[in-house]
This record gives C-alpha cells, sequence and structure tokens, in this order.
C-alpha cells in the first residue's frame, strides 16, 4: 500500500515535467512522475537546440533557482553560440544545439539517480479530488496512487492529433502514444479547455545535402554557460550550415495552397505567428523572395538533419518536392515528414501566479499544456509549478517571481494576467526591465530565492555567495577616486579626454572606448578576478545611469505589486467596478493591485476603487 | 508589445485652490511626501521657528522668496494622514490677484514640486482612502460619467489635427521600435538592422516636431487662461473709466479722488474668441499712505508677469514726471501708448519717446476702444500659430511634450555615446509613453488623470 503513496504526483515527463518533478523531489517530497513512454523523458521534439533570444534568459533563471534545464544543456551541448553579440548586454542570448539523444539520456539518468524520486511508465486518466482538494492520480492501467499535490505538464499529448496533408493520425509527437483520456478529468474539474496547433519541420539525410555550395555557422569558445555550476565549458563539435529557399520553393507552395492543411481549414488549432510554417511565411510576406533555412545535426550519433524554418503539414509529396527546391539540397533524402500537431490544453487565466487551478488546491499546471511554446518556457514554468506544489505541501508561503526580478516572472504573470491565444513565446521585448533581468545576473537575481526554499543546494548558495562577494569587492575598489595621473594613460592612449580632477574606474568604463579589456590593460592586478565577475561589474559601471532609472520605475510600481488582494472578493459586488472589470477580476482573481492594473479591460479608475475597497476592508 | 503598469506615481503637486481672478487671498496647495523639503527652500517663518519644526495646523507668518518678488504671508501644515488628502499638505495664503499666485505657484515647481493636475487633490483624497467606500463610489459615478461624456465631446482628443499629428509622432515611433525589437528578438533572421544614423534621423525629426508643438503652448495658453493686460498709469488719468470701457460695463469705482483704486482689480473679457485678463492697478506714484504703497510695488511686480500694457496717459495735459517714470518702467515691454480724454483739447508732447502702438481714446464716450482692442489681440496673438491649428492647450500635454522632448536627449546622447540599439529603445520606449499620455496610446497612469481632469483643480 505504501507504494501508492506519494506527497506529490507529476503527469508527463518533457521539460516542464522534469523540472517540476526535480523541484519537488530536492525540497524533500515523495514524488511520482508518470510517463507514457520513459523513452520520451526530456524529449526534444522539435529543433535540437536549448535557449536563443529571451530562451537563453530562461535557462540561465531556471539554472540560478536550482533547476536542471542548464546543467543537461551543457552536458550535451555540441555547438553553441552567444546570439546578439554585438548588441547590448541585456540581450545577448546563449543558444545551442544539443544533441537530442544524449540530452534525453542524461537527463533521464539524473532524475533516475534522484532521491525521493521514483518514475512509472502509465497513462494518468484521472485526477482524484475530494472537498475542492487534490488526493490522488488514477491510471489507464489501473493503479492509483493518493497524493497531496499533482502538477500536470502533458505538454502537446492531450489527444493530440499529427497532421501531414490529409494524412492524420491520433498520435504524440514522432509517433509517441497521445494522452486521450485526461482531458475528460480536465473538463470535470471545470477546467477551460481549448485547441492549440504547433508543427516541427523535416529531417533529412546528411550524407544527401550538398554542403560544398553552402555558408558553414561555427560555433563560438569563451562564452557564458547555461549553468552557474559548469566547470569546464563545452566544445563546438559541429557546424551547422546556412541554405535559403528558392523562387521555386515560392510557386511551389502557392500553387499548392488547397493542399494545406493551415488554409484548406483542415487545422482548427490556434498556431503560433512566433514560428509560422513556411506556408503561412509565403502567404504572409509575399514580396519576400527567399526565405532564410538552417541545417542543423541532431546528434552526435545519428545522420538526421533538421531544416530550421521549414515547418509544414503539406501532403509528404509535396513536401519533397520542397524539400529539393531548397539551396544544397536538391538531391536530398527525407528522413522524417515535417508534421502539425493539434493539441487540447487549457485557459491559462485558470490558474494563479503560482500556477495553482484556481479551483483545485494541491493542483498545478507546467508547460505547453498552458497554451506556451517551447522547451524553456515549460521548463520555466515546471521548476515554479514543483517549488510552489512543494511550499502548498509544507504549509509555506508560495514563490512569485516578479516582472522585474526574472523572464520567468514577466512569463507567468502574462500567461496568468493576460491569457494567450495562440502558443506563447518568450521574447526580450516582452520585459519592461530588460536591463535588469540578464543572463550573467541570474545568480544575483534569484539564488538566493532557490536557496531561501531549499532548492538550490549549499554547493551552489556557496559559490553565489562567493561570486557575490567578489563582486563588492571589486566594485568598491572601481568606485575608489583615483588621481588623474593613475587613469589618464589609459584614457588618452584610447581616444578620450583625459580626466582633470579625481575620478574612478566605474566612471571610466562609462566611456565609450573604454571596456574592461582597456582596464585590465593598465590595472593588471585585477586579472585575478573571475571574467564573470569582472563582467558584471563592468555592465554594472557601464549602464549605471540607465539602470538607476528604471530601478526608480521598479520602485514606482512596487507599492502596488505588495498590495495584496485576498482572493474571497466579491468582485460582482463592488460598485463602482465597471461591468468588464468586474468580470475580468472575477475571472482573474489576482493577488496584487499590480497584477489587477495589468489585466486589460481594468481601467486605472477600476484600480482606484479597488484601492479604495482593500483600505476599507482591512480597517 | 510594450507594457506599462498603470501605477500610482505620487509625486508631490501644487497648485493654486482658489478660482482664478479677484479675490482678497489665493490660496496655495502643496501636497505630497516632499511638501516640508519644497515649502522649506521657498518660505521662511517669522521668528526663530525652523520649517522641519512647524507644528501641524497651526498658522505661521512669513516670507515667501519668489522668483521676482518676496511676499508676506501665512502658512499651515497638516501632516499625514490628517489632512485632506491623506498626504503631507502645505498650504499658503497669499494677497489675492493671479500675479502673486502664479508666482509663489511657479516657485514651488521649480523647487521641486509637479504641477497638480485638475481633480488631483481629490483623486489623491480617493486613493489614500480619505474618502469612505459611500462617497468612494459617489466619485466614481461622477467620474464615470464625466468621463463618458468627455469621451463624446473629444475632450481627449483635443483638437483633430494636434491629435493627428501626435498619434503619428508615436506611430513613427512604433514602427521604429518595431524594427529594433524585431532584430533583437530575430537575430538570426535575415531582417535588417537600422543603422544609428537612421533611428538618429527619426529621432531629430520627432524632436523639431514636438518642440514646434511646445511653442505653441505660449499662445495655446493664453488663449485657454487669457492673456494678461495690465493697465498703468499715475493716478486719475482715467484708467478704471478705460476698464470699464473695454468691458463695457462699469466694474471699477470711478472717482475723481486720486488714489481710489488701492488694490488690483482683475475682470476678463473675450475678444475674436481669445480671453484676456485686464488689470487696474493702483495708480503709480510716490505715495505716503502704506495701503496705497502696497498696491504701488504689486503694479510693479505685475508689470514683469503682463503680456501687454497699456500706459495711460491723459493728452490734456503734458508729461509729468511720473507720466515719465512709468515709460521708463514699460520700456522693454509689449506696450501700447492710451492717449486718453481725446475729447478735450491735446497737450500732450511724445517728442523723444518712440512707442509704436498710441491710440487717441475717450473712456468717458468710448470712442477709439475698438482699435485698442484690435491692437491688443494683434499684439498678443501669432497668426501664424493660431491659424496651423496646432495648439497646445493643457499643461498636462505641455508637460508630456516636454518629458518626450527629454527623453529624446536621452536617446540621442545615449546613441552618441555608442550604446546599442537595444539599450536606446529603453529611451525611445519613453518617449512613447510621453506620448501616449497625450493620445490615450499607451497603459499608463496618465489615464487615471484625464478621468479625473474633470475635477477642477484644487478640489
Amino acid at each position: 500500500m505504501k507504494d501508492n503513496f506519494y506527497d506529490a504526483v507529476v503527469i508527463g515527463s518533457g521539460h516542464a515535467g522534469c523540472e517540476a518533478a526535480l523541484a519537488l523531489a530536492r525540497m524533500n517530497n515523495k514524488t511520482l512522475l508518470l510517463t507514457l513512454n520513459l523513452d520520451s523523458i526530456a524529449f526534444l521534439a522539435c529543433n535540437p537546440s536549448i535557449g536563443g533570444t529571451a530562451k537563453g534568459h530562461l535557462v540561465c533563471e531556471i539554472d540560478a533557482l536550482g533547476g536542471q534545464m542548464g546543467i543537461n544543456a551543457d552536458r550535451t551541448t555540441i555547438q553553441r553560440r552567444m546570439l546578439n553579440s554585438s548588441k547590448g548586454p541585456a540581450v545577448w542570448s546563449l543558444r545551442a544545439q544539443a544533441d537530442k539523444i544524449m540530452y534525453h539520456t542524461t537527463m533521464k539518468e539524473t532524475l533516475e539517480q534522484t532521491k525521493n524520486l521514483f518514475i512509472r511508465q502509465a497513462e494518468a486518466s484521472k485526477i482524484l479530488t475530494k472537498n475542492n482538494k487534490v488526493i490522488g492520480v488514477k491510471t489507464s492501467q489501473g493503479d492509483t496512487f493518493n497524493c497531496g499535490a499533482v502538477v500536470v505538464c502533458t505538454g502537446v499529448y492531450l489527444k493530440s492529433k499529427v497532421i501531414v496533408g490529409k494524412y492524420t493520425a491520433n498520435t504524440g509527437p514522432n509517433g509517441f502514444a497521445p494522452a486521450n483520456k485526461l482531458t475528460k478529468s480536465l473538463l470535470d474539474l471545470g477546467l477551460n479547455i481549448r485547441r492549440f496547433k504547433t508543427g516541427t519541420p523535416v529531417r533529412v539525410h546528411s550524407d544527401s545535402i550538398n554542403y560544398n555550395i553552402l555558408e558553414e555557422q561555427y560555433g563560438e569558445d569563451n562564452i557564458q554557460t547555461f549553468s552557474f555550476m559548469t566547470k569546464t565549458p563545452p566544445k563546438n563539435v559541429i557546424k551547422c550550415y546556412l541554405t535559403y529557399t528558392t523562387e521555386q520553393t515560392k510557386n511551389l507552395i502557392l500553387d499548392n495552397l488547397d493542399k494545406a492543411p493551415m488554409y484548406n481549414g483542415a487545422i482548427k488549432g490556434e498556431g503560433p505567428r512566433y514560428c509560422p510554417s513556411i506556408e503561412s511565411k509565403v502567404v504572409r510576406f509575399s514580396d519576400k523572395e527567399r526565405h532564410q533555412l538552417f541545417l542543423e545535426p541532431e546528434a552526435l550519433s545519428t545522420k538526421e538533419i533538421y531544416v530550421q524554418g521549414l515547418s509544414t503539414s503539406m501532403p509528404t509529396n509535396i513536401q519533397k518536392q520542397m524539400v529539393r527546391s531548397v539551396i544544397g539540397l536538391e538531391n536530398a533524402q527525407i528522413m522524417r515528414d515535417a508534421y502539425a500537431i493539434e493539441y487540447d490544453c487549457i485557459d491559462s487565466l485558470d490558474l494563479y501566479p503560482t500556477l495553482q487551478y484556481k479551483n483545485i488546491s494541491g493542483l498545478y499546471f507546467a508547460g505547453q499544456v498552458n497554451g506556451t511554446s517551447g522547451y524553456e518556457e515549460a521548463a520555466a514554468q515546471g521548476i515554479m509549478a514543483g517549488i510552489n506544489a512543494s511550499q502548498f505541501l509544507k504549509g509555506k508561503e508560495p514563490l512569485v517571481l516578479k516582472r522585474n526580478e526574472a523572464y520567468i516572472g514577466v512569463l507567468i504573470d502574462d500567461l496568468v494576467t493576460k491569457g494567450t491565444n495562440e502558443p506563447y513565446r518568450m521574447m526580450t521585448s516582452r520585459a519592461e526591465y530588460r536591463l535588469q533581468l540578464r543572463q550573467d545576473n541570474a545568480d544575483l537575481r534569484l539564488t538566493q530565492k532557490g536557496y531561501d526554499v531549499g532548492l538550490v543546494t549549499k554547493q551552489r548558495y556557496n559559490k553565489y555567495l562567493q561570486r557575490v562577494n567578489k563582486i563588492k569587492q571589486l566594485k568598491t575598489e572601481f568606485d575608489k577616486i583615483r588621481p588623474p595621473k593613475e587613469v589618464n594613460e589609459m584614457l588618452s592612449e584610447n581616444g578620450e579626454v583625459e580626466a582633470k580632477v579625481g575620478i574612478s574606474i566605474s566612471d571610466c568604463l562609462k566611456r565609450a572606448n573604454i571596456t574592461i579589456k582597456e582596464v585590465l590593460n593598465y590595472f593588471p592586478e585585477f586579472k585575478n578576478y573571475p571574467t564573470s565577475v569582472l563582467t558584471q561589474v563592468e555592465i554594472e559601471c557601464k549602464y549605471e545611469g540607465y539602470l538607476k532609472r528604471q530601478d526608480v520605475q521598479i520602485e514606482q510600481a512596487r507599492k502596488q505589486e505588495t498590495t495584496l488582494l485576498p482572493t474571497n472578493i466579491n468582485y460582482l459586488k463592488i460598485k463602482g467596478l465597471s461591468l468588464e472589470a468586474q468580470q475580468k477580476l472575477d475571472q482573474i482573481k489576482p493577488l496584487s493591485l499590480g497584477q489587477a492594473s495589468r489585466i486589460s479591460g481594468v481601467s486605472p479608475a477600476d484600480i482606484a476603487v479597488l484601492t479604495v475597497y482593500i483600505k476599507t476592508i482591512n480597517k | 508589445m510594450f507594457y506599462r503598469v498603470k501605477y500610482i506615481v505620487m509625486e508631490t503637486i501644487a497648485a493654486i485652490s482658489t478660482p482664478q481672478g479677484v479675490g482678497g487671498i489665493s490660496v496655495i496647495r502643496l501636497s505630497g511626501k516632499e511638501a516640508k523639503k519644497v515649502a522649506s527652500k521657498v518660505f521662511s517663518c517669522y521668528g526663530d521657528v525652523s520649517f522641519k519644526d512647524i507644528e501641524p495646523r497651526k498658522m505661521y507668518l512669513g516670507t515667501f522668496k519668489a522668483e521676482n518678488f518676496t511676499e508676506k504671508c501665512m502658512t499651515v501644515y497638516f501632516k499625514a494622514p490628517n489632512s485632506y488628502t491623506g498626504e503631507d499638505v502645505i498650504e499658503f495664503q497669499c494677497h489675492g490677484g493671479t500675479v502673486i499666485a502664479n508666482g509663489i505657484l511657479t516657485a514651488l515647481i521649480n523647487n521641486g514640486a509637479t504641477l497638480a493636475g485638475p481633480g488631483e487633490f481629490t483623486k489623491r483624497a480617493f486613493i489614500n482612502g480619505k474618502l469612505s467606500l459611500d462617497e468612494a463610489e459617489g466619485v466614481m459615478d461622477m467620474i464615470n460619467a464625466e468621463s463618458e461624456s468627455e469621451v463624446r465631446a473629444g475632450y481627449n482628443l483635443l483638437n483633430g489635427s494636434l491629435s493627428k499629428e501626435i498619434l503619428e509622432l508615436q506611430n513613427n515611433l512604433t514602427k521604429m521600435l518595431a524594427k529594433i525589437e524585431v532584430v533583437l528578438d530575430y537575430p538570426e533572421n535575415d531582417y535588417e538592422d537600422q543603422t544609428c544614423d537612421e533611428v538618429e534621423k527619426v529621432l531629430l525629426e520627432s524632436k523639431q516636431k514636438i518642440e514646434n508643438l511646445i511653442k505653441t503652448s505660449d499662445t495655446g495658453m493664453l488663449i485657454k487662461n487669457g492673456s494678461k493686460v495690465l493697465i498703468l498709469g499715475k493716478p486719475n488719468v482715467g484708467k478704471s473709466s478705460l476698464l470699464n470701457a473695454i468691458l463695457n460695463y462699469d466694474r471699477a469705482i470711478v472717482t475723481n479722488i486720486k488714489g481710489t483704486t488701492r488694490d488690483i482689480l482683475e475682470e476678463s473679457y473675450v475678444y475674436n474668441g481669445v480671453k484676456f485678463v485686464l488689470t487696474d492697478t493702483a495708480g503709480v506714484h510716490e505715495s505716503s499712505d502704506i495701503v496705497e504703497k502696497i498696491g504701488i510695488d504689486r503694479a510693479k511686480q505685475a508689470i514683469n508677469y503682463a503680456d501687454v500694457i497699456l500706459v495711460v496717459l491723459d493728452s490734456s495735459e503734458k508729461l509729468e514726471q511720473e507720466d515719465k517714470q512709468i515709460l521708463e518702467l514699460v520700456k522693454n515691454k509689449k506696450t501700447i501708448l492710451v492717449l486718453n480724454k481725446s475729447d478735450k483739447q491735446n497737450k500732450l508732447d511724445l517728442s523723444g519717446y518712440n512707442f509704436e502702438y498710441k491710440f487717441n481714446v475717450s473712456a468717458l464716450n468710448k470712442t477709439g476702444i475698438e482699435n485698442l482692442k484690435q491692437s491688443i489681440y494683434d499684439l498678443v496673438i501669432d497668426k501664424n500659430i493660431i491659424s496651423s491649428n496646432l495648439l497646445i492647450t493643457s499643461k498636462r500635454h505641455l508637460q508630456a511634450l516636454k518629458k518626450a522632448v527629454s527623453c529624446i536627449n536621452d536617446a540621442l546622447n545615449s546613441l552618441k555615446i555608442g550604446n546599442t540599439l537595444d539599450v536606446v529603445s529603453i529611451d525611445i520606449k519613453n518617449v512613447w509613453f510621453a506620448l501616449g499620455e497625450i493620445t490615450g496610446n499607451s497603459n499608463n497612469e496618465s489615464i487615471i488623470t484625464e478621468i479625473f481632469s474633470s475635477f477642477c483643480v484644487g478640489k
């Protein structure tokens, strides 16, 4: 009997499920991870890469909180680059090609070695509740597992349907079995179910590609890793290639639009604007003559090449012609067809910022089932749902990250406050405090929080404390006012006006031509500081003005963010609120005045009414 | 794509709380966390009282130091939360009339206060929970009703062409921001990055356009608030008669006793759709009468604030020393010489004085008055600006435009020191938000101000 009693059950072993299960187990909860297929753990179903703009930020944040994605990605990277490196540090974004087979096996190994974590292949068919509380999960195979918390991370597997032209199959990605029963259980619990769509491009055989005429894409060394714990950065062992569609591709698509399920009405799910199929690209940007494609190896142990940018749900014969119209792919052999996939997901507005479902305590949701897109977005929700489920089980305060603290905060706040009508992708332009939310300072923003809830290990925490001290130390040194003669050589030799009065290195760093490199040239005594510390202090100095201004904005918003709203307010009875505001507030049940203020349809006048109302009930 | 919290920024605000125009006293109110700090910079209490130590709800006499004058006035301090707004509030009571009150307000703003928007004191009282729920609901009903009618009346849309102009500015920025952001979020796609020169060009163009709009605000404010026309002259030249003639009714007490007008009289009239505020002063001459002396000092101060000065001379008499003194006082201001008593024989000799605008009038018979009014209008109103139909008439709009320019300057400066576009875009977004405060095309605090703007300033 004891076998069937757990603190928490996590349904699904994708990127959200892995992080949720690991967080729960590491926070000392006896955790069961249910998966439809053990071979699909942490499966990179779409592109074989982790990170990218804003997504790299999410991975660093997951890592800073004590998550696994960053470590696992660093261990299985076969090529990596820092995107936007010509731009400011806020938008530097690490993107890595991961070996998709190693990524899966390495993560599976980690799960298997984790104390308190039990992995079981089975299909969850029903969530059991009593008095609006979670009490367990039933499986199709006939087991019942009792538990106090459930995290649902079903990704794209709920009633999933794969579409290739006229061919459809009720399967999950890559032919994995779908989860056909759980949707009904969710509907019974009162959740709103929707249907979204996403897709993945073709895989071709490497030996059939004419690489000679293609542009090579190399990785970069000496760049930050995802994990603050990674000691040896991964090496770049593969090349990617850049190629383009041709006029022939375009004509082929336009001539066969009637066969595209996206356009002939066969697909009803909402697809993402952020990674459109090639047919939508051609239709929407008809003046564009060619579209860029990347060829990325899927793993070291396979010849499969992923054709990034060629997502489609066209019939297989058209796909073949399309692929062969691409430069360098004239003789390409398709190994796997591109396909579109439709799936059930929930409306994220049904969730609190803790990712708990509003009507059932102990029931959490994370990942693509919440209407997002991307591994990193899923993992970010997974770790937060795991942390909050654990806090719930222990009767402790939930951890809700604010918009000015993390991209994770922006992501979840957007989901539960604004909702989404298409698969939600993280973007740097969604963050209003972008300069504060960088990859390089993710640990400074989040590791303390991760430690406080008990997820960050002592080892990681000590490393963090050391870094904090080093940064403080170096900043103090840099802030010292020095006589002009100490710095003027550095300034004049780099084309900057000499200082006439005392000046600090911090101030010198504000000059355009002075970077940390110049400082180290003239002040070699600082060379013993680690690069990560030097970079950190350099950024703080260079962007001090901006950071301070954003801090002022954050402070101004703080009062509303910290004014909490009880969830049992009957908004429909508050006179003075507009009808739309009453309904929206009643649906979303914001936890703070700040969150309420971001709901569309809630006007500042409504916020003023709420402010007064809160004061009255607190009296 | 953009997103800003509708937070409530509690800056320290100030406004004149008494109605514009004539009154025995004016009250200027200051509210917010920094109220005492701001006040202490401009007001010193008599006796050995430091501003820091003043007791709440007690009247203090002291000196207010404004830019162009010092004024003896009273102050009272209400400590938060026991005040109308629920914040620290300081009120100044000074002599009546707009000149002094405006001077005091300006000094407060120059020392850290922000001009209160319409109804902002009430808004704060409301937000700080000073009104009960019942009262609050009553207020909300009123606000909702007001805002609806405002929307219908196109209140927020200013005049059509101005709104169009600002929306266009904002749209240009939106396009540019989108171009910057798309490159950042999709670096691998072959979207063309904008060059810093292109960004700078758009910014400079926007800045030019906004600055041109700001330039119209003087005229705009004049049209909205009235331009100040000051009547000056030695006693008994007929200043009050002239005022009555221009107003076309008897406002001032007219006697032939010198010095009948001892305080400043303010009245307004409308000409060609523009409001003029006419100010009559005590006669400017050396007086031993202490009450009248104060009036004369006022007049001298008033010259600084006037948009146009009418110097009234008695054409039936020769220039006297006092006339000459007056002509000396106004020589650098927009001045019209009003040669009154044209019904009598002309004995006035103005040789040696070079005033462009001179009018013979008879205030008594009301002749020459129309010409005079037209001339005042011509002197104050810039015809080019008024015909362009792009006029800034709201102080809040003016503030938003100034903020936009300041953010553009931040952006330009940021470009100059070599910052990358992802960083510069932070400033550009701030420009966008500043313009959004006018167009309503943003999610922030300005909207709350708009909604509350149906309330009169100060309550």
